[in-house]
């Protein structure tokens, strides 16, 4: 018999301690979802060398990695859940999107995700929605809520553009309706004249090309402010930390709090309805004094504002819309060399304001024209370069028509669960794996009726299950997923079934060629289970059912490179002692 | 006492069934065959028995510990104007019931979505011609042209959508298409808060859930299922010929798989499973579980040399259903969870497996095993008949000496 000593001087088991260790730290970052790559890690490993501690030792570091991810995701979560839960389980409700063309470009994509999740979000109090793509042509909007009102709501958002509003010096410029969506577009880079690096041309109506040139008429090197969807009837509670935090990032912008302090108020600035800021760190200067213009007036706030600052808002009858520090922090654009009235704020999502390039002389003499272009520098060099100049344009395009998703989406599909029957499905879900897992222990000990088969293959499929439900709980577990998992578990006793029946044959064959034999026909099996189902995920978009794809998957592929080796040892292991 | 009992219980599981393939074994393909045959008569009315998910159309459940006249909410809601509605109570454990309703896809819905992408279709380019024609008027007859044909779809949407705007009254586009997405959402919007003041009126429930899908979904579903089931296919042959670089055996196994297949969606339509994304899932991983007592089978008996193959075959039929019984017990599990619960996930995977299973036994023992027997018999010359035993004898080897403790525990009780 080895000792304990005698193990840990062997260093096979050190590496695979250490690499349990290195694990132990991804699944505390990244969550449980790390363990998949360790299969075949380990699995290699132990078929590498044979070793039957490090082969029991694996399988037993997986159950310790899972069951410490359950407890990770319990801290991580302040006591909520161990694991994480589908709307299936915990409810909500889910919106999936077809994009009526395709998109391939990944970087579109995220633009895409990232404008709704933005827009979503502004609409407030529907708590956390989760935005992912499926594929190249379908979305997925996920909230917690399944209130058809707030559904409704999040449709017609879905649906709509943004509201597109160019702002120069307080006084609207452009508005949305002014530009002919057709007619915007990127410049080719041949017809671009000077040092551009990139363009965006359009056109504007009639009514538009009058008020603008008015507007702005002798307003030369003044930012163009462009907004999406900017908020109405609004005021606007900022940290001084908040305020500043991008200039600390930006090198080549250096201004004092103060100089800050003005530029903002100065983009915030509109002649029919401001947005007055105020600074948190002073709140209890102001207090006293602010009141909400209307009922619906919003106070805009970082959502790491103190709750007292948070409930005082609310109690004077604001309505709160919670920002991230990120969204929070206005960007800025100063040059000392240039003309005083081209610095401004050139970037703050929390209002919506997305760009301000500066106006040229040419387009200020108070002359209407039908077309303009906007154009502007890249970074970088070489492809670098090309690729953020087509960035930058394509941001324009995006913002002067709307925000518009850049194609066509088809709603008209949700599935809604509300709370009290997602936990009715968990509740029995989990009983009824726990049943299954007595049934199929009850099967095999009726079977095989030795003890010293029937606690491995319980062992091994309490194991398994606990290792799957840590890698699907990572993502989200739903009914599909968590069917996968009651049928791995039948899969894995059937494979320990060939594996056991080989070993009972009773002939000469020395033991590890029956084992060696019975492993042929299980990976065999494994290998066609996973090639049949394989081509959900080529063609993804099941989403209703890649979960079951995927815990039968990943079970298999447990199964063949980490238990069943562990199971045949184990079976060894008893016969010896 | 016990020993004794245990080892009769254990006698009669292993040794007592003879082996079905000594004599004339051919005559075992009948019953799968006549199970195929049967199921090609209800596989029709399994393909028609589709879920919302293939068809599109909406699906309600209801939890209620009242009871309900099913009869009385389908007259309600075709008076409502629904298409074919179809309402089902399912009891539940504790006395409370789950009410389905579906609901057909709406043609209305249907051809908005058409409309909706017609508009966007054409938007950019009318749009593009108001815009020349601001310093070039020779462009007017080609707006007109574009502009009419972009407000015959905006008046048809409008129309559906019920509100009484017109296109030709909208001088800014940007303001016709915003009152297009409008009328998209509200066409929407309004046919699912119809359903639900539909039930409300006539149902009192704890919780309702539903599951919209739109024709376009659907018919994304469908032709991805179709590039699924055509990869999953190629796939798996490429596998099975890869493995056994011999054409009847894979051709032997295929076939197994493809039967099993069949009598799962036969027993789909004779029973009234839904077909559904999740029993299409269901079907997909039957194609694994039926080539693995496929492959088992034809391993042993092709790749072994011990015993005869009639012997071989038997011995790997112990194995295999030993192996369907397990995986059984876990869908069996299953399946009366769903009975409790009436998740149709559950309800769905839990009968498409045990089907499957079930229909795998005759498929792999009956048919593959035959085709496989009848090769291996053809190519080693040999008649079944020079190998066969009386019925009942022994099946396995003389027990061996002790090789190792690994075996010996094995056999210590034989």
């Amino acid at each position: 018999m080895t000792s304990i000593q005698e193990l840990l001087k062997d260093t096979k088991v050190l590496a695979v301690l250490a690499l349990a260790i290195i694990e132990l730290a991804l699944v505390w970052f990244y969550g449980g979802a790390m363990l998949i790559p360790m299969i075949p890690v380990f699995g290699i490993l132990t078929w590498l060398w044979k070793d039957k501690h490090i082969t029991i030792l694996a399988l037993f570091i997986f159950v310790f990695i899972a069951l410490s991810s359950f407890g990770f995701t319990y801290i991580k979560t302040g006591g909520e859940k161990f694991f994480y839960a589908g709307i299936d389980f915990s409810g909500g409700t889910r919106i999936p999107v077809l994009l009526d063309t395709p998109v391939t470009d990944p970087t579109i994509m995220d633009e895409m995700i990232q404008t709704i999740k933005q827009r979503a979000s502004s609409f407030g109090g529907l708590g956390e929605i989760r935005v992912r793509a499926i594929g190249n042509s379908e979305i997925h909007v996920e909230l917690p809520n399944s209130d058809p009102a707030k559904i409704a709501e999040v449709q017609s958002l879905l649906a709509q553009q943004g509201v597109f509003l160019a702002v120069v010096d307080g006084k609207v410029a452009l508005s949305g309706d002014d530009l002919f969506p057709g007619t915007i577009g990127k410049i080719p880079s041949q017809y671009l004249n000077g040092n551009a690096d990139w363009g965006v041309a359009f056109s504007v109506t009639q009514s538009g090309a009058s008020s603008f040139a008015q507007i702005v008429n002798g307003k030369a090197n003044y930012p163009l402010l462009m907004f999406i969807d900017r908020p109405t009837d609004s005021i606007l509670l900022i940290s001084k930390k908040d305020l500043t935090a991008s200039t600390l990032a930006q090198r080549d912008v250096v201004i004092t709090d103060d100089e800050a302090l003005s530029l903002a108020k100065k983009s915030l600035e509109l002649d029919t309805d401001p947005i007055e800021l105020y600074l948190t760190d002073d709140f209890d200067s102001y207090k006293d004094t602010l009141v909400p213009k209307t009922n619906k007036t919003k106070a805009i706030i970082s959502s790491n504002t103190s709750s007292e600052i948070k409930s005082a808002l609310r109690s004077k009858g604001f309505t709160i819309i919670e920002k991230t520090d990120d969204d929070m922090s206005p960007k800025y654009s100063v040059s000392r060399s240039g003309p005083a009235a081209s610095n401004s704020v050139n970037e703050w999502p929390a209002i919506g304001l997305l760009s301000a390039p500066r106006l040229v002389a040419e387009v200020t003499n108070g002359i209407p024209n039908y077309g303009y272009t906007i154009t502007g520098p890249a970074e970088g060099t070489g492809t670098q370069r090309t690729i953020n100049a087509d960035m930058n344009a394509r941001k324009i395009d995006s913002i002067l028509k709307g925000g518009a998703l850049p194609v066509q989406i088809s709603l008209g599909s949700t599935t809604t669960i509300p709370p009290s029957l997602g936990s009715d499905f968990l509740r029995a879900s989990v009983i009824g794996a726990a049943f299954a897992l007595f049934a199929i222990s009850l099967f095999v000990a009726l079977r095989y009726r030795t003890p010293k088969v029937i606690i491995p293959i319980i062992l091994i499929s309490v194991s398994e299950m606990i290792i799957l439900v840590a890698i699907m709980g990572s993502f989200a577990i739903d009914l599909a997923s968590m069917a996968g998992i009651i049928a791995s578990i039948g899969v894995s006793v059937d494979a320990q079934v060939v594996v056991t029946d080989e070993l009972r044959k009773k002939d000469q064959i020395d033991p590890e060629k029956k084992l060696e034999k019975a492993f042929s026909i299980v990976m065999t099996n494994a290998l066609v289970a996973i090639v049949a189902m394989i081509p959900l995920f080529l063609f993804s978009g099941l989403v209703e059912i890649i979960g079951f794809a995927s815990s039968h998957i990943l079970g298999s592929l447990l199964g063949v490179l980490i238990s069943r080796p562990a199971y045949g040892a184990i079976v060894e292991w008893f016969f010896e002692h | 006492m016990v020993n004794k009992l245990e080892r009769k219980i254990k006698t009669a599981y292993y040794m007592e069934i003879p082996n079905i393939y000594e004599g004339n074994y051919k005559l075992l393909i009948a019953l799968p065959l006549a199970l195929i045959v049967l199921s090609l008569f209800f596989i029709p009315k399994m393909l028609d028995n589709k879920g919302v998910d293939f068809r599109g159309g909406v699906f309600v459940t209801l939890r209620t510990n009242e009871s309900i006249d099913t009869n009385m909410l389908k007259e309600k809601l075709i008076e409502a104007g629904f298409k074919e509605p179809t309402v089902t109570s399912k009891d539940m454990a504790g006395g409370s019931k789950s009410i389905e309703i579906e609901i057909a896809q709406d043609d209305r819905l249907a051809r908005a979505e058409v409309l909706k992408v017609d508009f966007f279709d054409k938007l950019d380019q009318a749009s593009l011609l108001e815009s020349e024609l601001l310093t070039n008027r020779s462009t007017q007859a080609e707006y007109n042209k574009a502009r009419t044909e972009l407000n015959a779809i905006a008046d048809e949407t409008f129309q559906i959508a019920g509100s009484n705007q017109r296109a030709d009254t909208f001088t800014n586009l940007n303001v016709l298409r915003k009152s297009i997405s409008e009328s998209y959402v509200k066409i929407n919007s309004d046919y699912q808060a119809k359903i639900s003041a539909t039930i409300d009126k006539y149902v009192k429930y704890d919780n309702l859930s539903s599951d919209v899908v739109s024709a376009n979904l659907s018919q994304k579903f469908i032709s991805t299922a179709v590039w699924i089931v055509i990869a999953s296919g190629i796939l798996t042959s490429i596998v099975v010929f890869a493995l056994f670089r011999s054409f009847v055996p894979s051709v032997a196994v295929l076939i197994g798989a493809v039967a099993d297949i069949t009598i799962a969606m036969g027993a789909m339509g004779l029973f009234g499973v839904k077909f559904t994304l999740a029993s299409f899932a269901a079907l997909l991983m039957l194609i694994g579980f039926s080539l693995d007592t496929d492959i088992l089978l034809t391993m042993r008996v092709m790749k072994r040399k011990e015993g005869t193959p009639m012997q071989r075959a038997f011995e790997a039929m112990k194995t295999g259903t030993t192996m369907s019984i397990a995986a059984l017990v876990a869908f069996v599990t299953l399946f009366i969870l769903a009975l409790f619960t009436q998740i149709p996930t559950y309800t769905e995977i839990s009968s498409v497996a045990i089907a499957g299973l079930v229909g795998d036994m005759f498929a792999t023992w009956c048919l593959n095993a035959v085709i496989i027997l009848w090769f291996v018999e053809k190519k080693e010359g040999v008649s079944h008949t020079h190998h066969s035993h009386p019925h009942g004898t022994h099946i396995a080897a003389a027990p061996a000496p002790k090789t190792s403790n690994l075996t010996s525990i094995f056999n210590k009780r034989d």
